[in-house]
């Protein structure tokens, strides 16, 4: 019986075999650098992945979890195209020091703050500061919220191009997310320790 | 009685026209010095006619000048006001369509009258000329510019309302009135009181132009909408209120201006209107995003009776450079369909007013005054804050909360020492530090820590997130 010999190039043009998408390419859309190389070199792409959802799941603020976006932050705001470079914060635990920020290279003249009464609302502002086309990042504090709600930001991330990014408590590690990325952030001997649990397009893993 | 008192008080003016002018133009004898004296030819094509209310201040405190001002702009469009109680119109063109300068004069008289207010009116080429001879109380109408000098010059200094340093020391010197004045040395007016005094004389001498602002009464959109049902469902308001709402985008537009806060009220049956305050967060002409706002703002709004009456009333009203036409600028962002005004009004409408703001840095050494709220606004660039030694946390508590736990000093101190003047004066010596848990050798949260120099106690202030 004889065979014929198949090349893959015939194989791959087969309209019947569906590609897998090369996970590991880098994404068609901008990334920022997180200003720490060790990390930056386990994030597909470099960089924290714009118009996408982060999650950070951590229980105490102080662990440098701000500073972690912070040079994302400042070169989205650089950035010379569009007009997509407003800063919105919802729900920050504390007031944010403007002096700290301009000392990092936030421009304060696009930084908006929110204070909504409960968790709804805070959802809601989300939803409309990432998909109103004008922000670059939505920073945004919560205890907790359900699936349904993270979906929302997700696509709501993605119509609007901004990047966004939830803090949570770390109890919601075990809860699914539709998150790009998912890290944990616990205390450490000398440095916080940082754990990546999903990666779209990467590997989890603990970040040296 | 009242074509009367006008009649003879044209008389009497035709009379002061007629006078001879007992100083002509004794400006024309003094050497050319600073400033540099202006053509002695008057211009002459301009006729100014100024009222001065003498009681203003102390009998019609109620009724305001910006008041006055409208009644004065039947006769011209240009009416400027003369701070403190005085009104200037400019009246050339006014003249040939009134008849005569002596009718104008009786007919604007005749408005302060039915008003019952003591005014002096007196017209002349030149702006403070006329302003000069109403507060002297001389009810001249003079037209021509050659006569000006001879009629100035019987007037005492003090309808000039120079400063009272300057008056007094005319006076030490024997100077009464305006003739004494132009008689003195150009040059030397100019160096003994300011250059002003002089540029003053030039004007009055319609040597000098001297521009006035007309005065824009304030405009405002006010519209109300009688509805043929009652309405008791919030959800039919906005379609109520939409006609409104075009009404007055249409009114911005045509006006080339916009607005930034907006005012409706809903009329009840019984009780008092329902009044819902809307806030922008920029000037906008726009009908979708007065839409947009509304539209939020009602959604939330619960009403306490069914609403027979609408009514839009705009704020004051603001040029207006944005237009949608410049769009294009706009087209390129992802999603593209927002501009950050429209984020901040949507966030505001639903979450309220105070929730939505910015936040900017002050030049001042205290943590807690170095920075403040921001709710207008503003697309500024920032100027970088004072380089600190040490860096900033992200996080400033609102209150400094003492210290407990043990600590691991980092970095510092950094000596803040400031505002002694205000009676809130600080003496700190402030640390960058981690919490340290005993139990596990880990490092906990990083802190700004300060220790009060006084009592040597322990304060978190800050935390570096």
């Amino acid at each position: 019986m004889s065979r014929e010999t198949i090349s893959l190039a015939d194989i791959l043009a087969d309209a019947r075999v569906w590609k897998l998408k090369d996970a590991s390419a880098a994404p068609p859309r901008p990334v920022w650098s997180t200003g720490s190389s060790s990390l930056d070199a386990r994030l597909p792409g470099g960089g924290w992945p714009t118009a996408s959802l982060v999650e950070v799941l951590i229980d105490e603020t102080g662990l440098g979890e701000v500073q972690l976006f912070l040079p994302a932050l400042v070169a989205s705001q650089r950035r010379t195209d569009g007009e997509t470079h407003w800063l919105v914060w919802i729900a920050p635990p504390h007031e944010p020091f403007a002096p700290a920020l301009s000392q990092q290279g936030i421009d304060l003249g696009r930084l908006l703050v929110v204070r909504p009464a409960s968790a709804m609302e805070a959802l809601w502002a989300a939803e409309q500061a990432l998909s109103s086309g004008v922000c670059a990042a939505v920073l945004l504090w919560l205890k907790g919220t359900d699936d349904r709600w993270l979906r929302r930001l997700k696509l709501a991330a993605e119509t609007g191009g901004a990047l966004g990014v939830l803090f949570r408590p770390e109890r919601h590690r075990f809860e699914s997310s539709p998150a790009t990325l998912r890290l944990v952030m616990t205390q450490g001997e000398h440095a916080p320790h940082l754990e990546l649990i999903k990666v779209q397009g990467g590997l989890p893993g603990p970040v040296a | 009685m009242k074509s009367r008192t006008a009649k003879s008080r044209t008389a009497d003016l035709f009379a002061a026209d007629a006078l001879p002018a007992p100083h002509a133009r004794p400006h024309e004898a003094i050497p050319r010095a600073v400033p540099a004296q202006p053509s002695s030819r008057p211009r002459s094509n301009q006729l100014w006619y100024a009222v001065v209310f003498p009681e203003f201040n102390e009998t019609q405190p109620q009724i305001s000048l910006q008041r006055l001002c409208l009644h004065a702009q039947q006769f011209t469009s240009l009416v400027s006001i003369e701070m403190p109680n005085a009104l200037l119109l400019e009246i050339k063109g006014s003249v040939k369509l009134f008849g005569s300068l002596g009718r104008l004069h009786a007919d604007i008289d005749a408005v302060w009258r039915r008003l019952a207010l003591k005014a002096h009116g007196a017209a002349a080429p030149s702006t403070l000329a006329a302003l000069w001879l109403a507060r002297a109380g001389r009810q001249v109408l003079l037209e021509d510019p050659a006569l000006l000098a001879g009629h100035l010059a019987a007037l005492p200094l003090a309808c000039t309302s120079w400063d009272a340093d300057r008056l007094r020391t005319l006076n030490a010197m024997g100077v009464r009135s305006v003739g004494e004045l132009l008689r003195l040395p150009r040059a030397g007016v100019a160096r003994r009181f300011e250059p002003a005094t002089v540029l003053d004389l030039d004007i009055a001498l319609a040597r000098q132009a001297a521009p006035r602002r007309a005065f824009v009464p304030r405009e405002r959109f006010r519209a109300r909408r009688d509805l043929e049902m009652e309405i008791e469902n919030v959800a039919y308001l906005e379609t109520a209120v939409a006609p409104l709402i075009e009404r007055c985008a249409r009114f911005l537009r045509e006006r080339q201006s916009g607005i930034q806060n907006l005012e409706l009220r809903l009329r009840h049956r019984v009780g008092p209107a329902t009044r819902v305050r809307l806030g922008l967060a920029s000037s906008t002409g726009e009908q979708r995003r007065l839409t947009d706002v509304v539209a939020q703002k009602l959604s939330r709004l619960t009403l306490a009776a069914p609403v027979r009456e609408v009514e839009l009333i705009s704020g004051s009203l603001q040029p207006f450079i944005e237009t949608p036409l410049d769009a294009f600028s706009r087209v390129g962002g992802a999603g593209g369909r927002d501009t950050a005004p429209q984020l901040v009004e949507r966030l505001r409408a639903r979450l309220g007013e105070q929730t939505v703001y910015g936040v900017c840095s002050i030049a001042e050494h205290r943590p807690e005054a170095a920075w403040r709220r921001v709710h207008e606004l503003r697309e500024t660039t920032d100027r970088p804050a004072a380089d600190h030694e040490m860096p900033r946390p992200v996080w400033l508590l609102g209150e400094p909360v003492q210290l407990c736990g043990p600590l691991l000093l980092e970095q510092g101190p950094e000596r803040i020492e400031s505002g002694w003047w205000d009676g809130k004066g600080i003496a700190r010596d402030y640390y960058i530090a981690h919490q340290v848990q005993d139990s596990r050798q880990t490092r906990g949260a990083r802190l700004w820590v300060f220790q009060e120099r006084q009592s040597k106690c322990w304060y978190v202030h800050g935390v570096f997130a």
